[in-house]
Formats: structure tokens, sequence, C-alpha cells
């Protein structure tokens, strides 16, 4: 009796805080989603009125098609660029501690701020990227002035911020590649790229596809950098799903707002999903 | 030896590479901050001041302070007490047997799989109903909640590293769970308490969706918002002010990164490997 206390002292802060701050947000906006749910109109009880609503949504399937695009572009880079910077910090050379450090930071500053320092490096006029250009090529990007200027600068300030993460995990799994490995395949004659390619990426395939679940389940939810940079302009092409669901709520109508964030969420899902089976089967496989 | 060569090239160019790409921002980011105008690239002169700096701390209608303030406050609370709550809760997952355990541990992990968006509308309204926003109460629960899965996580991993004799050992000598955990057990994954409350507070200090949809203004409003808002007077936007009072926010969490590193990034993959 005494023990079945103990474990309440322990766990019940956890699950009093989750309940009431996540677990009951959850459940009411899957609730309010089948509400109309709008400010100064009587709420009325619609079912799947708005799932309806979303099929027919033109706006909804641009921010749809925009946000996969965007995870899959960024994602994809990050990873590459990612593998790569975990494989420099891999090495041993002096000051690698500095360089663990120097390579932390676009991830560990606010977002909003990072994002602020991009919008001012695209700025037309003075910024950073247009006064290279210029000097090179001779004339400057309107980068915000087309869709695809303004994904290409979405994507890259992603890219910028987020690929410390996948770097951090991927030098992880890079440490646990056993020495013998390299020592055996040398003596087979395999140069570094055979090696990079035959033995170091296999290994540490099962958290590349963690390291991919995560960037991809961030990604898909992007908001604070499209929020500051392009505001999901230019009409509308760079406005991600989360956006579009804060600017309904912004407008009052609560109950649309919640089944656009409620898709978002069957999306990621099925995504995550997806990778767990990648995952596993490549395991059985091996 | 050739191969020796190619990989000490290959490895210099990629130093050089992440210190350009990761590093150039930041330093643009200064360069504007001290610059008397943004635009000196097409002005061709580039004069040094602090004035940003003097500005953003002594012009109170700017209100950068009082963003900070709101955020170190509202970031170091939310992490001591997420780490605490999620040190009570791993403890109890890694050493009790109890039914629904695993239930608990799943449908935590789940929950975290929910982006922002899918729970700020209703909790504006709760925390409406509640009177609560623009109170720094409005981000610090749901910073909690929205942080305790990584902060179960990671010190779920450090728990089960110790040994279980250590606790009978203690329970032995008549010590209660709760003092077993403080007295014996915590000191023992000191580095680990360390690094997820380096984490949590950096989570809480980058947050902006939640503390944009539930602050209205400078009382609890906290810096990302702060400067994602920031207006000049006439509506041009005052990108000396930013940089400033974006290298003022950003120097505590550069010191976190640089010096403790190793933390860091013992945290995160604890979280990430398992």
């Amino acid at each position: 009796m005494k023990r079945l206390k103990d474990i309440y002292i322990f766990i019940l802060p956890l699950i009093l805080f989750i309940g009431a701050f996540s677990l009951l947000p959850v459940i009411g906006t899957f609730w309010i989603s089948l509400w109309r749910d709008v400010s100064f109109l009587p709420g009325k009880f619609i079912g799947l009125g708005n799932y309806l609503r979303i099929l027919k949504d033109i706006q909804f399937l641009q921010s749809l098609i925009f946000t996969l695009l965007f995870s899959l572009f960024s994602v994809a880079i990050e990873m590459i660029i990612g593998v790569i910077v975990a494989l420099v910090l891999n090495e041993k050379f002096t000051g690698r501690g500095i360089m663990r450090g120097v390579s932390l930071l676009p991830w560990a500053i606010p977002s909003v701020i990072g994002a602020r320092i991009w919008q001012l490096i695209y700025r037309y006029d003075f910024g950073l990227a247009n006064y290279l250009i210029r000097n090179i090529t001779g004339s400057s990007i309107n980068w915000f002035g087309s869709s695809i200027g303004a994904f290409s600068a979405l994507v890259f300030s992603d890219v910028w911020r987020t690929t410390p993460f996948v770097a951090i995990i991927i030098l992880a799994g890079l440490q646990t590649v056993p020495e013998e490995l390299y020592e055996q395949s040398k003596i087979d004659g395999a140069n570094i790229f055979q090696r990079l390619f035959k033995i170091t990426l296999p290994v540490i395939k099962p958290i590349i596809i963690v390291a991919l679940l995560f960037r991809t389940i961030d990604a898909l939810r992007v908001f604070d950098i499209i929020y500051v940079i392009t505001g999901g302009g230019p009409g509308g092409s760079t406005s991600s799903i989360s956006l579009y669901s804060y600017k309904y709520f912004l407008l009052g109508d609560f109950g649309y707002g919640s089944t656009i964030s409620i898709i978002l969420f069957f999306i990621a899902f099925i995504i995550a999903l997806t990778y767990f089976k990648i995952g596993k089967f490549r395991e059985v496989a091996q | 030896m050739n191969e020796e060569k190619l990989k000490k090239i290959l490895l210099n160019l990629g130093i050089a590479f992440i210190l350009i790409f990761f590093l150039v921002p930041f330093i643009w980011m200064v360069l504007v901050s001290l610059s008397k105008s943004p635009d000196f690239l097409i002005q061709g002169s580039y004069s040094l001041t602090i004035k940003n700096y003097i500005d953003i701390l002594k012009i109170e209608n700017l209100h950068f302070i009082d963003y900070l303030k709101n955020s170190l406050i509202i970031s170091g609370l939310t992490a001591m007490i997420s780490a605490l709550i999620g040190a009570l809760a791993a403890y109890a997952i890694s050493r009790f047997k109890f039914h629904g355990k695993m239930i608990i541990v799943l449908s935590v992990l789940a929950l975290s799989m929910f982006p922002q968006i899918c729970i700020v509308g209703y909790l504006y309204k709760l925390m409406s109903n509640f009177g609560w926003i623009n109170s720094y109460k409005a981000l610090i629960f749901p910073y909690i909640a929205y942080s305790l899965p990584l902060s179960l996580w990671i010190l779920m991993s450090y728990f089960s590293q110790i040994p279980n004799e250590i606790d009978e050992a203690t329970l032995v000598d008549g010590a209660s769970r709760l003092q077993t955990l403080g007295i014996i057990i915590l000191p023992l994954i000191l580095p680990g308490l360390f690094s997820v409350i380096l984490l949590l507070f950096m989570f809480s200090f980058n947050e902006f969706l939640f503390a944009l949809m539930l602050t209205t203004d400078y009382t609890a409003r906290t810096v990302p918002v702060g400067i994602a808002l920031f207006q000049g007077l006439h509506g041009e936007i005052p990108w000396g002010y930013i940089m400033a009072a974006s290298v003022v926010s950003t120097i505590p969490i550069i010191l976190i990164a640089l010096f403790s590193q190793r933390y860091i990034v013992q945290g995160l993959t604890k979280g990430a490997v398992k």
C-alpha cells in the first residue's frame, strides 16, 4: 500500500501537467474541429462539416503542397550536409571542441532571430546575398517577388538552422562505428570514399533514419521562419499548413483552424509510421 | 601517403565550409548591430556605433528589457520545474513495477508527436477562460507540459544506467524513496540533470508560437515574439535595433552552446540514440 502511494507521488505531477496542458488541448482540438466555432456566431455541431470544407479548399491544397515540398527539399539537403559536417567533426584535429560548439549555434539560438538575420541578408536593396550576387552576375534577385525565390530562400534558411541537429545525431552514430571495420577494409585496399559508402553509411543507417524521422516531423510543422521571413507570401505561395491554420485562429475561426491542424497531425503521423516500417524492415533484412 | 593527403585536404575544406556557412550570418548580425545604418553595403561606408545597443537598453517604449526579463524568468522556471517533475517520473518508471507503466510512457511520447499548432488554439480558449492570457502562467504551464516528454525520455536513460543495488542499500538504511532519489541518486546523474535543464531552457527561450498566441504585450511577451514584431514608429523595420537585440539575447545561448557543448550533445543523443 505504501508503495502505491509512493508511485503516485512520483508520477502524479507528470500526469497532471501533461493531462491538463497537452492531452486536454489535443482532445479539445479534435472536439472543436467538429463544430462551427467562429467568434460572434453561436456554436453549432456540424460533425465532419469542416473536414468536407477542407476537401474543397484550394488554398489548403496549396499550403499542403508547399509544406510537403519544403519538407522534402530542406530535409534532403540537411541530411547530406549534416552527414558531411558530422564526418568532419568526427575527425581528430586541434580546436575540435570549439568547432563542435560552433556547429551547434544556428540550432541553439531562437529560430526567430535566425529568421530575422536571413531576412536581412535576403533584402533586395542592401542585403548581403544580393551584394555578392551583383558582384558576380551584375544583377540582383528579388527573393520575395516570386514563389520559387521565396521557396529557395526559406529552404536555405531552414537548412542553415537545422543542419546542426542532424550533424549531432549522426555524429553520435559515427562514434559507435567500430575501428576494426576500417582497418580490415584498408588492408583490402578500399579508398576513403569506398569506406564511406560501403562501411560507414550502412552501419549508421538506423541512426540516419532516426534523424530523418525527427527532422521530417519538425519540418512539416514549420511556422516560425515563415511567419518572420515571408509571412506566407507572395500570394500565399509559401504559407505552410501551420501558418494557414494560425491565420484562421487569428480570424476567430477556431473550428476550421483546428481541423487544418488535425489534418497536419495525421500527415505527420502517417509519415512517421512509414519511417518506422522502413526502419524495422531494414533491421530484419540485414 | 597519397590518401592521407587527400583526407587532410577534404578535412580542411570541411572545416572552412562549417565556419563560413554557420558563422557568416552571426558576423552579419554583429556588423549590422554596430553600424549607424543597415545599408552600409550600398552606401559604401561603414561607421561604427553602439547607439543601437544603448537605445534598446535605455528606450523604455521598445520594451526589450521587459522581453528579456520575461524570457529569462519563464525559461528558467520551466527548465527547473520540468526537470524536477521529469526526474520524479523517470525515477519511478525506471525503478517501480506497476500497472499502466508502458501506457504512460507511450502516451507521453505519442503526445509529443502533436504539432504545437494542434494545441495552441484550444490553449488560447483555455487560458482565456482562466483569465491567464498575457501572464507568465499562460506560458510556463504549457511549456512544462510540452517539454516533459523530452525531460522524461532523457532522464529515463540516465536512471537506467544506475544499478538498482544502490537504491536498495539506501532503502535498507531506512531512507524513504524520495530521500533516496534526492540524496543518493540525483547527485549520481548530475551531468544528465544539467544537460536536461540546459536543453529545456533553450527550448522555452526559443519557443515562438505559444508565446505569439498567448501574450499580448510586454507584461509577458518573450524575446522571440518581441523580435518578430519589432516595428519602427513609421512601419519601417528598425534593423539596427533588431540586430542589437538579437546579439544581446543570443549571448547567453551562445555561451551555453560553446561551454556546455558536451552536455547538450550528450542530452540530445541520449534522447535520440535509444
